[in-house]
């Protein structure tokens, strides 16, 4: 797939906490439509604060995010995009079921009521987890709240999905389950995913195209295209081969350099 | 049955066994000591039976079924009272920093004032009327409750505040759903606390200046000498409470927090 267009449009982002500390320093970068782009960077470099960003949940100090031409709005009930979010944990209402969960969000996107348990179905039988209805979330695996906090994301039937890294709390046999099942899931739906992940062998299964980020705070190195056909299976050779090109690419940018004085910590 | 339910079934049964045998055990040891209280202290603590033989006596009598009613009927107005207004500015208070640093200091102030300041100071400024002592009582009870529902909001998963932002959650069904859900466990200790601390008030309140009510009855039975009424009194009370607390707290909390189990 060749990436033209300017769906998700990031220009000289700068965002910090508390607007003392920066996170995300001069950041520009374009997703186009119906890309699976993954975003990579080093544990704490501000990649879930660009997501944040992107979201609308933070607002940035200066720069311009665009979603369709749209720019991206805080708060609630704005007339920006609708965007699902999949977060590093489930964040699912404990108290609700998993039904229930789906329909607050479809609720909040103004999706008809006569529409909501329908598309509740839907989703649920697309991530395997219809016979889990009913359940509270806490009687749920990780993984399969994991996949209801996905079914969530992609019932509003979002402009743009924002991953942040999550499958890193679940066990890794759950983990490529979860990782096949999204590539499959993208691969059908053509759905625009921003993926975060500090795993290269997953940014590479998974994404047409990777953003590597700088150590914090983050700024765009390198942009690398996946050209490794699809389907991928997560031991192909090629990504492995890939892997170890990016390593190298990245040590000294990540702190692990000749002249960085560290070891590597994984 | 297969063996998980067999194993189930005997942890239940073994448990509660368990808490019927504490429960017996620290009932007899209660009656002996009060038992041994009554034998040393040359007769001002009654003995178990001049106490049973008091509660029958009250029991057979129409006006405490009405003194109760009094106490109850002030009890849950005082209680809807105050538990309404502490839930809605501990929330306000968790929720909005300017809101806090506002009330705060004067919930700090009302909760180290003594309760019974509250009860004198309305007294000498609205006078003897019910209404004084009611008003008292839920001025004395809001910082309690007030208190434990702003700890319950601060320490909401602030993970689910972004999951509504994201999500763009209308301000009502975040505050009913994300924020109320969260603070439930909160809201209930609050409830029940402030019932306990309200019957304990209202007690007292009766006693110093309401000729009706339970309190007032315990007071009449102490200036008569006879602490038997006294407890027979605050026995029958104690055991309405509990039928209220079984009726009504016990299934909402089931309702609310059933999902936790």
């Amino acid at each position: 797939m060749t990436h033209s267009g300017e769906y998700i449009r990031v220009r000289d982002l700068d965002v910090s906490y508390d607007g003392i500390t920066p996170a995300v320093s001069a950041l520009s970068m374009d997703v186009a439509e119906g890309e699976f782009a993954a975003v990579l960077g080093p544990s704490g470099c501000g990649k879930s604060t660009l997501l944040h960003a992107i979201s609308g949940v933070v607002q940035p100090q200066s720069g311009t995010i665009e979603i369709a031409g749209l720019p991206v709005g805080a708060g609630r009930g704005d007339d920006s995009v609708p965007i699902g979010y999949v977060f590093q944990e489930h964040r699912l209402l404990p108290w609700r079921t998993v039904a229930q969960n789906i329909a607050i969000v479809l609720r909040a996107a103004g999706v008809a009521d006569d529409d909501v348990d329908p598309r509740i179905d839907h989703y649920l039988e697309m991530l395997h987890i219809s016979k889990f209805r009913n359940t509270w979330p806490l009687r749920l695996s990780g993984g399969q709240r994991q996949r209801v906090s996905i079914a969530r994301a992609l019932a509003i039937q979002p402009a743009v999905v924002l991953m942040d890294e999550p499958f890193s709390t679940l066990d890794e046999v759950t983990a490529r389950v979860m990782r096949q099942q999204l590539a499959d899931l993208w691969q059908r739906s053509n759905q625009t995913i921003v993926f975060v992940t500090h795993s290269i062998r997953e940014a590479l299964f998974l994404a047409g195209r990777i953003f590597i980020l700088t150590q914090g705070p983050a700024r765009l190195f390198d942009t690398i295209e996946v050209s490794v056909p699809r389907p991928r299976r997560y031991e192909d050779p090629r990504l492995t081969e890939l892997e170890a090109q990016i390593v190298e690419h990245v040590m000294d940018e990540w702190g692990y350099g000749a002249n960085s004085g560290e070891e590597p910590r994984e | 049955m297969t063996t998980e339910q067999v194993v189930s079934l005997r942890q239940i049964t073994g448990g509660r066994l368990q808490r019927f045998q504490a429960f017996t055990v620290a009932s007899l040891l209660a009656l002996a000591v009060w038992q041994l209280a009554t034998l040393i202290s040359d007769g001002w603590v009654p003995s178990l039976w001049r106490i049973m033989e008091a509660l029958g006596e009250d029991a057979s009598t129409a006006s405490i079924y009405t003194d109760m009613w009094i106490t109850l009927r002030r009890i849950f107005v005082t209680f809807a009272a105050a538990t309404s207004i502490g839930i809605g500015l501990g929330v306000a208070m968790g929720l909005n920093r300017r809101v806090m640093a506002f009330f705060r200091p004067i919930v700090v102030m009302g909760l180290a004032v003594p309760d019974v300041v509250y009860i004198i100071v309305a007294i000498l400024v609205l006078g003897t009327e019910e209404s004084s002592g009611l008003i008292a009582m839920v001025l004395a009870l809001i910082p309690f409750v007030v208190n434990i529902v702003v700890g319950g909001v601060g320490a909401r998963d602030p993970g689910l505040d972004e999951m509504s932002a994201v999500y763009r959650l209308r301000r009502l069904r975040y505050l009913v759903d994300v924020v109320g859900w969260q603070v439930s466990p909160s809201l209930i200790v609050a409830t029940r606390t402030c019932f306990a601390f309200a019957w304990k008030l209202i007690v007292l309140v009766e006693a110093l200046s309401q000729p009706r009510g339970i309190g007032a009855q315990i007071y009449y039975s102490f200036r008569l000498l006879r602490p038997d009424h006294m407890i027979a009194r605050a026995l029958l009370f104690i055991v309405v409470l509990r039928l209220v607390e079984a009726i009504i707290f016990a299934p909402v909390e089931k309702r609310f927090l059933g999902w936790m189990r």
